[in-house]
């Protein structure tokens, strides 16, 4: 047996002592709040143990992942959405209100979609997924364009027109604003060859794209160093009792 | 040697970064924490909110488990300020889960201030729809949530008995790890139904959303652990975003380090080969 064979079955044994420890010294209580304690611990441990490389009880994990958050999305969907919005107005309506029989269109689309788990009725989903895509479309297209493109052309060119009286410092950053985005407009402008002032102007684009990577890669360190932050933090508080800082 | 660095095993790298989490969270120590200004808009927007005995904030909590470090203190300081300054807060989540988290914030700030559920502050919790829930909510807040997460009538509960739409609220914040998040609720909350709108999201988002502090469709950013951070230092309750700030630069500087180690290898590398035909 090699050293990275003997590595998994090791670390069980030494989250069992640790665990046998901590129950007995009274820091983990025995019962179904401590046992979730020690459960979240374990999965987190067996999910960063993947950084060392795969292995059963990442795997293990990851699958008890999916199946927990499907199991609780359904009870939360039923409870919250089903129950409330269908179920209730239909079968138990308030007695000032009556029964709700609109409330029947949106739950048959809803059922019609099961039908693609069935050979003959198939073509039923396809009347839902025409209304979703109807309405999607109708819905996100004016919204989208008003909100994403018209807003934001304004407030791009807007300051021009008001820094025009005391044109100093305040413009500046309005500047390097309209530059990003005319030269990446350029730059995926593919129509033109990127050649002479056409090329020198997609090339000042490349430069903010890489400066706009750099941020974005930059914020995603911090994101994901916060997430680590947040299970250690869970790890030397809540299961180890260690109670940070100790200095 | 530097073929050495050049193959390093990429556990190592791991290892340093674990250790330089987990030191500074182990031993105590002060980093100054400055508010930026889209930190301190948000704080703003809800501090004019305070005397006005009527005010209503809403929260969205659209962020789940998976994002809860960066987002969880953000909502806990954010419910801190609203319950210090008597402002009554609702709470709604667009995503599944998000209702314990949400819960959870709303039971510990409720706590420590004193506040009671369906007077001073109500969750309602979950509905599915994302975009199409949030033009509902605009047209008929009642209709969208006929119930609270506890099963009491929103039409019944004294803090959201006369809110008809989202026009109603005084202030919206919609702290938000995904889809449906900030996005959704500029296009079919803020631009449709003008409300004033904050928002709070993970780190990795905040870069896609300045865009729209300049057109003030956002009237303040709170981004990711280091916001939080900010936003606790204002609130003056320091939490779980404060003392992560320490962990948080020390791990900076690590990556900081191994990237310029990178570089400083690489190069030496590349002279090295171009010397060694001449030799």
């Amino acid at each position: 047996m090699n050293r990275e064979n003997i590595a998994f079955p090791v670390f069980i044994l030494l989250f069992a002592v640790v665990n046998g420890y901590l129950l007995a010294a009274g820091d983990l209580q025995a019962s179904w709040s401590g046992f979730g304690i020690i459960l979240a611990a374990g999965i987190t441990l067996a999910l960063y143990s993947f950084l060392y490389r795969d292995n059963p009880l990442f795997k293990l994990a990851e699958h008890l992942y999916v199946g927990v958050v499907a199991a609780y999305e359904l009870a939360l969907v039923w409870y919250q959405s089903i129950l409330v919005d269908v179920v209730n107005p239909l079968f138990r309506p308030p007695a000032d209100v009556g029964v709700r029989w609109l409330v029947l269109v949106p739950a048959c689309l809803g059922l019609f979609l099961m039908t693609r788990f069935f050979g003959r009725g198939v073509w039923l989903s396809r009347i839902s997924f025409a209304f979703f895509v109807g309405l999607g479309a109708g819905l996100a297209i004016p919204r989208r364009v008003a909100s994403f493109i018209i807003e934001q052309i304004e407030p791009t060119i807007s300051p021009f027109s008001q820094a025009s009286a005391d044109f100093g410092w305040a413009v500046l950053n309005p500047a390097i604003i309209l530059i990003g985005v005319v030269s990446v407009l350029i730059y995926f402008y593919f129509s033109v060859e990127h050649k002479g002032v056409v090329g020198g102007i997609s090339r000042v684009g490349i430069y903010f794209l890489m400066v706009s990577f750099g941020a974005s890669f930059g914020y995603t360190v911090m994101a994901r160093i916060s997430l680590l932050i947040g299970r250690v933090d869970f790890l030397l508080e809540d299961w180890l009792h260690l109670n940070p800082p100790l200095f | 040697m530097i073929e050495r660095l050049l193959n390093i095993d990429r556990r190592i790298v791991y290892l340093a970064v674990f250790f330089a989490v987990c030191i500074p969270l182990l031993i105590g120590f002060e980093l100054p924490i400055k508010a930026t200004p889209n930190v301190r808009a948000v704080y703003d927007s809800i501090e004019s909110l305070s005397g006005n005995p009527d005010a209503v904030v809403l929260i969205s909590f659209d962020y789940g488990p998976s994002s809860q470090p960066e987002l969880q203190p953000m909502a806990l300081a954010i419910l801190r300020h609203c319950f210090s300054r008597n402002i009554r807060v609702v709470g709604v989540t667009l995503i599944t889960e998000a209702v314990g988290l949400a819960m959870q914030a709303f039971e510990t700030a409720g706590e420590e201030y004193g506040r009671v559920n369906g007077t001073d502050y109500a969750f309602l919790g979950f509905k599915a729809g994302g975009p199409i829930l949030i033009l509902n909510m605009g047209q008929d807040l009642h209709g969208a949530f006929p119930e609270d997460i506890r099963g009491v009538a929103t039409s019944e509960m004294p803090i959201t008995r006369n809110l008809r739409s989202l026009k109603d609220f005084d202030y919206v914040i919609d702290l938000a790890a995904g889809f449906p998040g900030v996005d959704e609720w500029i296009a079919y909350g803020q631009e449709r139904y003008r409300f004033p709108l904050g928002a709070g999201c993970t780190a990795v988002m905040a870069p896609d959303f300045f865009p729209f502090l300049q057109s003030r469709q956002l009237d303040g950013l709170i981004g990711g652990l280091a916001g939080a951070a900010e936003y606790e230092a204002l609130v003056g309750k320091r939490g779980m975003a404060v003392s992560g700030m320490r962990p948080q630069s020390v791990a900076h500087m690590v990556i900081i380090g191994f990237i310029l180690l990178g570089n400083v290898v690489y190069f030496l590398h590349r002279s090295a080969v171009r010397k060694g035909p001449a030799a």
